[in-house]
This record gives structure tokens, C-alpha cells and sequence, in this order.
């Protein structure tokens, strides 16, 4: 029950507040508004630093003046040495672990979904205990079969430690996606004459769109910021672009500018990958967590 | 049609079984397979250097038993410990301020919400670099203005008494935003009535947020802690980037160990040991998060 707001006298309403607060009050939304802008600025402040690092010019590298001469030397320098290299083998590994992972995933996220196996829910524990398992317990055993595999430095190695983690998102995010297929579409398709498979590409596929790009990206999002496993399976050929960035610290130092370009250009596709998937990113990090 | 029907249960079945096996085929050889060779590594002396070493199984349990006695080993773990409690609580306090600070309706707070989130999908190196740029003296903007107005301050990395909390200020800053996220979209899931029946009654802030707010994004919380808890045991880019694991030992947490072990020193047995117990430690850990929250959530209930 709520109370009855009797519309008396002025004299029984509560006491006005003192300005100050009330001045607080009034402006309450402006303020957050504020605020939100002034706390954004600081926490983005050495993202934005290390973004205009990369295009001061090496002299004045150090410099904090807000008005310089923006030059792309740092960039040109990268082009010339072993970075781009890279940079494609990280876009090769990524690209290539995303649609594999898709390709196995995908079909077994769907069967999990609609077939009620008794099993279903011990594969979802293995699954989920390979997201949680800290990766140098993989990159040992990896290291040392691939010195056998002849699979040390190779994109292949890496494409397939990367199933590790991609394979268990992909049929861990699919699922729920999945589950909001009403059944009886895949029926109506059935007796058009559709096999079960041909049911889930022409009518569930489709329906479920949003998810199967959602997923993708992810995976190539967590495939690109790998940095451990890049690190100890691969040497030289195969190095992706976060790896190449230690190795030219440790080969020439801290030469602050190419570093910042090398970073800049490494975290320029999640960023913005990821704006396209944020409000995807949560179930994706978390997969598993949130029991529905 | 009934016999249509059984014909598609049946068929269907056989399409899901089909559709289940290569995934369960490649999960086996690339979880199963590993796992099984680490913890047959972590049963032998192997290392590279010595030939002979692989697959001699004559002492077993050398490596666990070294490792009960190193104290180096224990004191990595006391790190992690302090590394992952630290940064789990800042991650939650700034993760629930800033959400609930976005929380409004304004256009403003909507479109800040990708800007904040913006520390969480970095590539975790150029997090390392970044930070590393700050705690540079010579190169910081934070060092540089500090000297500035004449009270300098020394680089926290390089400090052996907080380069582990120069660690944890980046890792929070890097993983608030998961925090963030899942607390607003349960904020979202909360019901207007119980808010302006409170704003009726006359709650204030806190009190809304305590009595009314906080029960509904409760576990939430917990499900974000213990993400976070478990992923923050795999901390390395930042360590190796920021501090190396030092200065001496000081942020050199078990991961970090393990991987010195393994692939600095090539004791590739004692490393699998190491490995082995932290795999160990993870299953524990969740399968004592999953009782405990199933706990509280019955009390909830």
C-alpha cells in the first residue's frame, strides 16, 4: 500500500532543503553527465597517450604540447622492417582459428542445443573447464609435441592451439542462440522434404545471424590479443604482431615511437570489432558463467 | 503421421550424434592428449638440455617433493594470492561505481558505455606497453608533471615495495570494464516499480542502492568475482611487459614461475609440476566457488 500524499496545507509540507542541495539536486543529471565525460577522459588517458605517441615526431617525442606537427614516420619505419610480416600472421592465425572453430563448433553447439543427450551436460563442463585452465598448462605439452610434429614456428601450430580456447566459446555462446529457434520451423521444414542438416542451414542458420557474427568476432578478437602462446610456439617465421612488438624491444630498446605505432595499429581492428559486438562481449567473456 | 515422425526423432538423433563427434574428437586431441603428457612430464626430470631425461619415470613424485620444499614456489603463490585479491576487489568497486554512474538514461552515459570498455579488448600487450609508458619516469606524463611542481616520485615498477601494486593498478584498469558490463545489464533487469516505491517512501541514495539495487545485482557480482578470480591466475603479458617478474622476485606469481621453470631454465618437468597443481587449483577453486555461491544462493532464495 502506498501512502496518500494529502494535498494540504503549505504549512505540512517537509521543510525546503538548503540551497546547496538543492542546487545538487536540480543539477543531478548534468553533473553525472559531467562526471561521466571527466572519469571517461582519465581512464582512456594512456590509450590516448600511446595514440598520440605514435604520430610525434622523434625529437619531440617526450613532448606534452596538445598542438604538434603529426608525422607518420614511425608508421613507414614499421612498413620497412619485419612488422608486417607479422601483422598477416596475425591476421592469417586469427582469421583461420575463427573459421575453423565456427566450422567444428558450430553443428556441435546446435546438436547440444536441440538433442538432449545425457552427455550434454558432462561435454559442457569439459568444455567450460578448458576456458578455465590457466594456458601454461598447455603451452608445455604443445611445446614439446610440436618439437616432434615439426609444428614448432609454423601458422599451422598456432591456429590449432588456438582451437583450445575458440572451440569451447563457440559452442558454449552458440548454444543459447540456438535454444531461441522455435523447434517447430526446423518440423515445418522437415516435412517440406528437408534432412535434418538442411533444416538447420536454410531455417535455424539464418535466424541466428546476430550470434554467428557475434561469435566470430570474438574469437578472432581472442585470437589476436593472444600474446602467450604466440610467444612461446613461435620464433621468428610464424611471430604474430603482439610478439614482434617485444622482440623489437628487446632488439633495439625502447624506441618509444615505433613502439606506440606498432600498438596503435595492433589494437586498431579489436577496437573497433569490438564496438561492433558489445553487447555480445559479456556472454562471450563469461561464457559459461552465467547460468541460464 | 506418427511414423513420419518417429523417422525424424530418429534421423535427427543420428544427425546430432554426427553433428557432436568432431568437435568431441578435436576437443579430446588437443585438451585430453595435453593433459595427459603434462602431467606425465611433470612425473620425470625432463630437461631438454640432458638427454635421457624424457620418459624416466624412476622417481615419480621428485618434482612434487622439491616443490614442497621451494620456497620460492610457495612464495609465487602468496603473490598470485595477493595479486588476484587485490585486483578482484578493485575491479568490483570501480566496476560497480562506473556502472552504476552510466546507469542513467542520458544519451551521454549510453554512448560512454563503449568508451569504457575499451581497456577490456586491448590486445593485453598494449596494455603492458601503456602502462609501461606511465611508470616510465622519464617518460611519463604522470612522473614528468609530478616533477613538475617539485614533488618527484619514483617509478612504482622498479620499486620492489610496489611494483606487485603498479601490477595491480594496471590490471585493474584493464578488467573493471568486465565488472561494468555484466553489473549493467543486470542493473537493466531491474524492475522500475520497487525503485519509485522507494523514491515514494523517501529512501535516499544509499538506501535505494542497498535495499533495493544491490539484491537484485548481488549475484552478478559473484559471478563476475569468480571470473575474474580464476582468469586473474593466468596474469602474463602485463608481468612480463611491466616488471619481468621483478625486481628480485617480487611479482613473480606461480604463472610466471612456471614458465621460467619451463622455458628459461628447460626443467620441463619441474615446470609440468608446477603446471599440474595450478590446473589443480583452478578445479578446486571453481568446484568450491560453484558450492559456495550454490549455497548462497539457496539462502537467497
Amino acid at each position: 500500500m502506498q501512502r496518500q500524499i494529502e494535498p494540504g496545507p503549505v504549512a505540512a509540507r517537509p521543510l525546503p532543503a538548503p540551497p546547496s542541495r538543492y542546487w545538487f539536486q536540480r543539477h543531478r543529471r548534468r553533473l553525472g553527465d559531467i562526471g561521466t565525460v571527466g572519469l571517461l577522459l582519465l581512464v582512456l588517458f594512456p590509450f590516448v597517450w600511446l595514440v598520440q605517441m605514435s604520430f610525434r615526431p622523434n625529437a619531440d617525442i617526450l613532448g606534452y604540447e596538445l598542438l604538434f606537427t603529426p608525422t607518420l614516420a614511425h608508421y613507414r619505419a614499421l612498413w620497412t622492417g619485419a612488422f608486417p610480416a607479422s601483422f598477416l600472421n596475425s591476421m592469417i592465425t586469427s582469421l583461420a582459428s575463427t573459421v575453423l572453430a565456427m566450422a567444428i563448433g558450430v553443428p556441435a553447439a546446435y546438436a547440444l542445443s536441440r538433442s538432449g543427450f545425457k552427455s550434454s551436460r558432462r561435454i559442457a563442463l569439459w568444455v567450460l573447464a578448458t576456458r578455465m585452465a590457466p594456458p601454461i598448462a598447455f603451452t608445455i605439452p604443445f611445446f614439446l609435441a610440436y618439437r616432434h610434429l615439426g609444428l614448432s614456428d609454423t601458422l599451422l601450430g598456432l591456429i590449432i592451439v588456438y582451437l583450445t580456447f575458440n572451440l569451447a566459446l563457440v559452442i558454449w555462446m552458440m548454444q543459447p542462440f540456438f535454444d531461441g529457434v522455435p523447434r517447430e520451423l526446423e518440423e515445418a521444414a522437415w516435412i517440406d522434404g528437408c534432412g535434418v542438416w538442411e533444416a538447420f542451414c536454410r531455417v535455424t542458420l539464418p535466424l541466428s545471424a546476430p550470434g554467428l557474427a557475434a561469435t566470430a568476432v570474438i574469437c578472432f578478437i581472442l585470437s589476436w590479443n593472444d600474446f602467450f602462446y604466440a610467444l612461446v610456439l613461435t620464433r621468428t617465421n610464424a611471430s604474430t604482431a603482439p610478439v614482434a612488438i617485444v622482440n623489437f624491444i628487446q632488439y633495439t630498446g625502447w624506441e618509444w615511437g615505433r613502439i606506440a605505432a606498432a600498438g596503435t595499429l595492433v589494437m586498431l581492428p579489436v577496437v573497433l570489432f569490438s564496438m561492433l559486438v558489445r553487447n555480445y562481449l559479456v556472454r562471450g567473456l563469461a561464457a559459461g558463467g552465467v547460468k541460464e | 503421421m506418427p511414423a513420419r515422425r518417429l523417422a525424424w526423432g530418429a534421423q535427427r538423433r543420428r544427425s546430432f550424434l554426427l553433428g557432436i563427434a568432431p568437435a568431441v574428437l578435436v576437443l579430446a586431441i588437443i585438451t585430453i592428449a595435453p593433459a595427459v603428457y603434462l602431467v606425465a612430464t611433470s612425473l620425470t626430470p625432463l630437461n631438454l638440455t640432458l638427454p635421457g631425461t624424457a620418459w624416466d619415470f624412476s622417481a615419480p613424485a621428485a618434482n612434487y617433493l622439491d616443490l614442497a620444499e621451494d620456497p620460492r614456489f610457495t612464495r609465487s603463490v602468496w603473490i598470485q594470492v595477493k595479486l588476484s585479491v587485490a585486483t578482484v576487489i578493485g575491479q568490483l568497486l570501480v566496476g560497480l561505481g562506473v556502472a552504476l554512474l552510466l546507469n542513467g538514461s542520458s544519451r551521454i552515459r549510453k554512448l560512454a558505455r563503449s568508451g569504457f570498455l575499451i581497456p577490456m579488448v586491448l590486445p593485453p600487450i598494449v596494455v603492458g606497453i601503456l602502462w609501461r609508458v606511465m611508470y616510465a619516469v622519464d617518460i611519463s606524463p604522470f612522473h614528468r608533471f609530478m616533477a613538475f611542481i617539485g614533488l618527484p616520485v619514483p617509478s612504482l615498477i622498479t620499486d620492489p615495495n610496489w611494483a606487485l601494486t603498479a601490477i595491480v593498478i594496471a590490471e585493474t584498469w584493464e578488467w573493471f570494464p568486465f565488472t561494468m558490463l555484466m553489473v549493467l545489464a543486470a542493473l537493466q533487469m531491474i524492475p522500475a516499480s520497487p525503485l519509485e516505491a522507494a523514491r515514494i517512501d523517501g529512501a535516499n541514495d544509499w538506501q535505494i542502492f542497498r535495499f533495493v539495487m544491490f539484491p537484485y545485482i548481488q549475484s552478478t557480482l559473484v559471478v563476475a568475482a569468480i571470473f575474474r578470480l580464476i582468469d586473474s591466475i593466468k596474469a602474463f603479458p602485463l608481468i612480463f611487459v611491466l616488471t619481468d617478474g621483478g625486481p628480485g622476485d617480487v611479482t613473480e606469481v606461480t604463472n610466471y614461475y612456471a614458465y621460467r621453470q619451463a622455458f628459461t631454465f628447460s626443467l620441463w618437468g619441474y615446470g609440468s609440476a608446477i603446471a599440474t597443481l595450478m590446473v589443480a587449483g583452478v578445479f578446486v577453486l571453481s568446484y568450491l566457488i560453484d558450492r559456495l555461491t550454490g549455497v548462497a544462493h539457496a539462502e537467497a532464495d
